[in-house]
């Protein structure tokens, strides 16, 4: 990726919440979908000038990532504690074989 | 130093143009990400034409690094097919609205369908024209208050909602892949989308994706409602699930028509 963008990066339960501010529109589709209601507003603004969005507002994270995948804007970013989070995919899907770039 | 944690972008989403286009909340970027995640796995990001059409969906002309072109309501799929049959190499792409796909352009959708053209369609379902202020679609549901239909859809006087893809399940020869997925559930309309780009590679037929969307703009709703009439009031309408696979055997549902049309 040749553009860099800056995360507020906030350890909360089980997650590494990684949130990326010049992503984050301020949609709160995020917050709707925690299982433990831990997203809430938080005091930084983001791509227009609403406020973005933090853990710490409820019960620990649990590092399932929904808020992850729902986010429009891939403005966030849940890194798993035990550091094995650093995936890309939605699914873990293995290339189809014949289709090897 | 460590390289800061960066946004895990699919791949093939061109970062440079982010934040994209579209509205807080909306749809159509969770359903560009389900394709971006697809066309990773496949590893086709060097061979795929992305076409999108008018209305919101041409907000993502430069979303991808991949080569697009953008045009008219539901054209883009014969512009896609096009390509397609003058290089058959290539994974062709049709990225459209409810409006262009069922209303403005539907005769490009049945002609395809009819054809088993080989491209992979994907329709964004909002229930509005949302690009134009959110006015009645063939999808708007019953009761349902848009700029054009302040006092509620009324089904007697503009008839009930379109079913895209039962629609083409009807008419499609064999060897169709038809599906509805819905951006609450983004694992799955990855795979639908996933299946229908495998579709099209290997040859089999024409592949059709709806993917049940949110427009809070034009819905004038906050997030909890957005997933709430997106979850319960749409699902109820537009059933979520594949409706043709390309293996199943197709005389329960469709007659089979000789390769050389009906006897004289
Ligand atoms: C022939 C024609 N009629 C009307 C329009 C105006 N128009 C532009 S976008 C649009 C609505 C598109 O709605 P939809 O396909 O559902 O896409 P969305 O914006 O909801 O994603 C309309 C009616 C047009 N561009 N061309
Ligand atoms: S990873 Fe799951 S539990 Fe943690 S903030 Fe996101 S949605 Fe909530
Ligand atoms: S879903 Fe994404 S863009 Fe919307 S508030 Fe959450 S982090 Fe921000
Ligand atoms: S008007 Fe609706 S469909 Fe268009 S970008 Fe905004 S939220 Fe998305
Ligand atoms: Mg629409």
């Amino acid at each position: 990726m040749s553009v860099a963008f800056k995360p507020i990066t906030t350890e909360n339960g089980k997650g590494i919440f990684h949130l990326f501010p010049a992503l984050c529109k301020g949609c709160g589709l995020c917050i709707e979908k925690c299982p433990v209601d831990t997203i809430g507003w938080a005091r930084q603004l983001g791509a227009f000038g609403t406020p973005v969005v933090e853990p710490g507002h409820g019960k620990p994270c649990i590092a399932c990532k929904k808020c992850q995948l729902v986010c429009p804007d891939a403005a966030i970013w849940i890194e798993r504690r035990n550091g094995q989070g650093r995936t890309d995919a939605l699914t873990a899907a293995p290339q189809a074989p014949g289709n090897e770039k | 130093m460590a390289i800061a944690a960066q946004p895990q972008m699919p791949r093939v989403w061109r970062a440079e143009s982010k934040p994209h286009k579209f509205c807080p909340g909306c749809g159509h970027g969770i359903v560009l990400k389900a394709l971006g995640e697809a066309v990773d796995a496949l590893g086709i990001q060097e061979r795929t034409i992305f076409g999108c059409d008018i209305g919101c969906s041409l907000l993502s002309w430069d979303f991808f690094n991949l080569d697009t072109i953008q045009t008219h309501h539901g054209r883009t799929t014969p512009v896609l097919v096009g390509i397609k049959r003058a290089r058959p190499e290539l994974v062709v792409v049709s990225y459209m609205g409810d409006g262009g796909a069922y209303a403005i352009g539907a005769q490009h959708l049945v002609s395809s369908a009819s054809r088993n053209d080989l491209v992979t369609i994907i329709v964004v379902n909002n229930t509005v024209y949302a690009m134009t202020g959110g006015q009645m679609a063939p999808t708007t549901l019953p009761g349902q208050k848009t700029e054009t239909t302040p006092y509620g859809r009324d089904v007697e006087l503009t008839g009930r909602p379109m079913l895209g893809p039962e629609l083409v399940a009807a008419i499609a020869p064999p060897g169709a892949y038809v599906a509805r997925g819905s951006v609450a559930n983004v694992v799955q309309l990855k795979n639908y989308i996933q299946k229908g780009l495998e579709n099209q590679i290997q040859g089999r037929g024409i592949a059709f994706i709806e993917a049940l969307s949110s427009c809070p703009t034009n819905w004038r709703t906050n997030a909890a409602e957005t997933w709430r009439f997106l979850e319960k009031e749409m699902s109820a309408y537009f059933p979520v699930g594949e409706l043709r696979t390309p293996e199943e055997k197709p005389a329960a549902r469709l007659r089979e028509v000789p390769a050389h049309g009906p006897k004289p």
